[in-house]
């Protein structure tokens, strides 16, 4: 059952330059207890839909349109008074950076408490006491001093256990993980992963994790959305993604990682670099650093179609499912041509 | 400490420096080369300028003294500690009153870039920047003193002491609205840019959006989050800002006719009166020194990073 | 057979931690690096891996002497470079170069892409200004730039080709050695693996030396011959990369091993991260004993707390600082605590 719908989201900005289309026409969806992975690199889009879905964006310069189903009404379209009462309570966000992400003027405990006492109508004891039963579930040592200090007296690691227990404090449906590991040490990373699965074991929540590391959407994502310059190259199970993979842009992904599990002699390599979002190239996007281009990719936008036998997996791609068959073992070989 | 030797002695080097005769005019006009000398003499000018300092810590060690005038042979102690309140009112006056103003400019400019208040407040920012205070002075005085009568033009009024007919709390705040609008213009228009320009940064750190995402109402997220740092810098240039001013807010003494430091330090430098400079110096150093320990404990308080170090 | 063309002995880097205004006095130190010992030999690939705090930024930027080593000896080529001066060191510099991590920093803003290519040039007063504008665009055609983008600012070009830009500046004057200073961590992972290709073809074409130092184990594993596991300012552990990957002696490599996530899903779900407790420690104060001791789950208390692993040789070139290195590998968190409770148990 799913626990958000997201179909055609669109955001764009208005700046100085002209209208930056961030996200162009994306669709996905999250069910209860389960994992999304959006992957791609900078600039994709992939932080601006999370926001998009938040209402977080600056109103002032942002368009958004399409829906965003949220138990079945279009978060959208609501009023921002009904949207903070969802912020934080059922729907909650983390983000990249623990460092600069929690008020360095506050206590963690005052920080953590405001999350309860503005949805729950509590009294400060008591949203305290909640406070430190999250603080211990998320593995804080001796909780109960540390819940008097201050963000900066906390490690990298431990100050994203915070920022968790402060986004699960209200057993939210559903949390938004945007890239939530990538400050932090490999081995730090490990337990903040571990922290997450096990705490998605017990609350049945369903997460959006975006990531630019394909090898943490491989450990805990139960599908996955590849995004590339606003728009979603390809999407399935993480299984279908890694394993049959129907998309140029993610074969160069994949092909172009270092990987303990293989031995590469050289890397795939992707041509070029992302395209700008002020004057994406016209057809598909990926088209100028495209290996396998043809004319029609250069003026038809690819829509996002099922592949044949597989209809949960969805593709952008002009290139025929045979040829596709092909370099998939190709990938698989580690033989896969060089996109140079 | 270092810094206090360091400071009065620079100023007895410049006074010594300068082509000057202070005998000859503590003599005063028609005095006779002997009158001169014995004058000199008296005032110990004619011995080496390291024993007049010698003299003169030894002075302000052991008797807490600053010495007499030059001119009028009042104690400089006296002098010092009659003009300094009314520099002092001026001052923390003035500070109050540019806070009063900047702040709400600054904060709502920040909040709604762009749109008529802040463009408003622009255009204030450059016109107190760029109007030198003696010419806001003049115009105000003119203006608001002179044409409108709605406050007095010059003069100081006692705030304690009311004497002759005018006197008491009212009257003071009375003649002190032009003088504080005068020096407060300047600084408001100056902190009205750096507020405007802090707040609008904190508004776009990671934490104010942590805590949107929270689900808070604006209004929390900016009495809660953002303030509170975007006025953490502020605190420090505030503490060095009133130092500064307490030297000698000398501008807007002049044009109001407020006996303080500034003015008096005025007339001491064209008399070369120099134990009243001297003891204008080293109160002026005494106050910036302690107001930036009072800033450097402000700190700790308001910013907790601080405080553990 | 390779010379040893860079000799590190007991090398250390200590950082005073000073208190007081007027009088400073001395309170504490950081140890980043505190005493380690390696070789590099001509024409192989050194990586060193480590997390934040490990030393190995420390331990670049004294191999280039832009620090004075504590204690220890540098020798490179043949010559000790520990402490020489700076005129002493200059000659020597042309040898010894090193890429760094941030494209955008790293390059001043001023200056056109061909005065910066070119600087090391004109330092060591290498060639007539005809010479060394046509090197430069040898050079940058060497690394995949164009060669008339001479006249351009770096502003004008991309992350990744920036760092080509300091890939180039880097091979300006034939260096023997190049310090590689996490160079592809601040990159997209498409545009990683164009400078990782790059920096593998130039090793091949000029028979450099690189010492690559970076967080991410799967690049280290990609690029180097051997590798070299830092912690807190020790070496934990030293092998030939495959002997490493395959079969890890100290349980810190074992756990970055099995908490670097694998693009694999399959292979990821049978895995079972031997995940640490604790975090990262501070090099100010370190633990007593073995300095991993607090975080390891082979820890026996009144050895590990107490006494300090030397390096034990596991065959050849193999080294690990543990007085209970991993049997074998792979092994679970669980397998590690039930190994070690066994050899307890039979005495």
């Amino acid at each position: 059952m799913a626990v958000l719908e997201v179909s055609d989201l669109r955001t764009s900005f208005r700046t100085d330059d002209g209208v930056v289309k961030a996200v162009d026409g994306v669709s996905f969806s999250v069910e209860r207890g389960k994992t999304l992975g959006i992957v791609g690199e900078s600039g994709c889009g992939k932080s601006v839909t999370c926001l998009s879905i938040m209402g977080l964006n600056n109103r002032q310069n942002t368009i958004s349109s399409g829906e965003a189903r949220f138990n079945g009404e279009n978060l959208l379209e609501m009023s921002s008074r009904k949207l903070r009462t969802l912020r934080g309570n059922e729907i909650a966000m983390i983000f990249q950076d623990p460092m600069t992400s929690l008020n360095p003027v506050h206590t963690i405990g005052r920080q953590l408490v405001e999350a309860v006492m503005l949805h729950r109508d509590v009294t400060k004891r008591d949203a305290r006491l909640r406070a430190l039963e999250l603080l211990k579930a998320v593995g804080i040592p001796r909780a109960d001093r540390r819940i008097d200090d201050y963000p900066h007296q906390f490690s990298g690691g431990m100050r994203q256990r915070v920022m968790i227990a402060m986004a699960l404090i209200n057993e939210p449906d559903l949390l938004l993980a945007d890239e939530p590991t990538t400050a932090l040490d490999v081995t730090t990373q490990a337990q903040i992963l571990s922290l997450m699965t096990s705490l998605q074991e017990e609350f049945e929540t369903a997460i959006i994790m975006i990531t630019h590391d394909l090898g943490v959407v491989a450990e805990i994502a139960d599908d996955v959305v590849v995004m590339y310059a606003g728009k979603v190259a390809e999407e399935g199970t993480v299984d279908e993604i890694f394993t049959r993979p129907y998309h140029p842009y993610t074969w160069g992904l994949l092909g172009s990682l270092p990987r303990l599990d293989a031995d590469l002699d050289r890397l795939v390599q992707i041509q070029g670099s992302p395209p700008s979002l002020l004057n994406p190239p016209r057809g598909c996007r990926f088209h100028p650093r495209c290996p396998y281009v043809m004319n029609v990719c250069r003026s038809v936008v690819p829509e996002l179609l099922p592949v044949s036998h597989s209809p949960q997996h969805l593709q952008a791609c002009h290139l025929d499912e045979e040829t596709k068959d092909q370099e998939v073992q190709k990938l698989l070989e580690g033989t896969l041509a060089e996109a140079s | 400490m270092v810094l206090f030797l360091a400071v009065t002695v620079v100023t007895y080097v410049i006074f010594y420096v300068t082509p000057s005769d202070p005998a000859r005019l503590a003599a005063g006009q028609g005095a006779t080369p002997e009158d001169v000398q014995r004058v000199a003499e008296r005032l110990h000018l004619d011995e080496p300028v390291w024993e007049q300092y010698g003299r003169f810590l030894w002075q302000l060690v052991g008797e807490q003294s600053l010495g007499e005038s030059f001119v009028n042979r009042q104690d400089v102690n006296d002098i010092v500690l009659r003009a300094a309140p009314v520099t002092g009112a001026l001052v923390f006056g003035g500070a109050i009153f540019w806070l009063t103003l900047s702040i709400p400019i600054g904060i709502i400019s920040a909040l709604r870039p762009r749109s008529l208040i802040d463009r408003a407040g622009m255009v204030f920012v450059l016109i107190g920047l760029s109007a030198h205070p003696v010419w806001i002075g003049l115009i105000f005085a003119y203006f608001i003193g002179y044409k409108l009568e709605l406050t007095p033009i010059t003069g100081y009024a006692d705030f304690f002491n009311p004497s002759q007919e005018h006197g008491g709390p009212v009257q003071w705040a009375y003649h002190m609205i032009l003088p504080w609008s005068t020096f407060a213009i300047l600084f408001a228009a100056l902190y009205v840019r750096l507020i405007r320009a802090n707040v609008m940064e904190t508004m776009n750190e990671d934490f104010v959006r942590t805590a949107r995402a929270k689900g808070a109402p604006e209004s929390q997220v900016i009495r809660s989050h953002v303030l509170r740092n975007s006025m953490l810098p502020i605190v420090t240039i505030l503490g060095m800002d009133i130092a500064l001013a307490l030297g000698g807010a000398i501008f807007t003494e002049s044009i109001y006719s407020l006996p303080g430091l500034g003015r008096q330090v005025l007339q001491s430098y064209e008399n070369f009166d120099l134990p009243v400079i001297q003891g204008i110096v080293v109160f002026s150093t005494l106050c910036i020194i302690v107001f930036n320990l009072i800033v450097d404990l402000l700190y700790a308080v308001v910013d907790p990073r601080i405080r553990l170090t | 057979m390779s010379e040893d063309l860079l000799v590190v002995d007991d090398l250390a880097m200590h950082f005073p931690v000073t208190r007081g205004i007027v009088f400073q006095k001395q309170v504490a130190s950081v140890k980043a690096v505190d005493g380690i010992s390696f070789t590099v030999k001509q024409g192989e690939t050194l990586g060193v891996v480590g997390e934040s705090g490990c030393g190995k930024s420390t331990m670049a930027r004294c191999l280039m002497r832009l620090l004075d080593p504590t204690s220890g000896r540098i020798t490179f080529a043949g010559r000790d470079i520990t402490h020489l001066t700076r005129t002493e060191m200059r000659p020597i510099r042309r040898e010894l170069m090193m890429i760094f991590q941030d494209p955008y920093a790293s390059l001043n803003q001023r200056k056109r892409v061909g005065f910066i290519v070119a600087e090391a040039l004109q330092v060591h007063k290498i060639g007539t200004p005809a010479e060394v504008k046509r090197r430069v665009q040898e050079l940058l055609d060497v690394v995949g730039l164009n060669p008339e983008h001479y006249n351009r600012f770096p502003h004008e070009f991309s992350g990744g080709q920036r760092q080509r830009i300091g890939v180039a500046r880097a091979l300006a004057v034939n260096p023997k050695l190049i310090v590689c200073d996490e160079p592809v961590s601040a990159l997209d992972v498409s545009v990683q693996a164009q400078i990782l290709n790059l920096l593998k073809d130039l090793q091949r074409d000029f028979g450099l030396t690189y010492v690559f130092i970076a967080h991410d184990l799967n690049v280290v594993r990609h690029i180097s011959d051997r590798v070299l596991v830092m912690y807190l300012g020790k070496i934990a552990e030293i092998a030939e990369r495959d002997l490493l990957y395959a079969q890890p002696k100290h349980p810190y490599t074992g756990a970055l091993l099995s908490a670097v996530p694998i693009p694999n899903p399959e292979l990821g779900r049978l895995r079972r991260a031997i995940v640490l407790e604790g975090d990262v420690p501070n090099p100010i104060d370190p633990p007593e004993g073995c300095r991993f001791h607090p975080r390891c789950p082979r820890f026996r208390p009144g050895h590990c707390d107490v006494e300090e692993p030397q390096l034990r040789a596991f065959g050849a070139g193999h080294g690990a600082a543990c007085h209970y290195p991993l049997e074998r590998w792979p092994m679970s968190g669980e397998e590690i605590r039930r190994a070690d409770e066994e050899a307890v148990a039979a005495g």
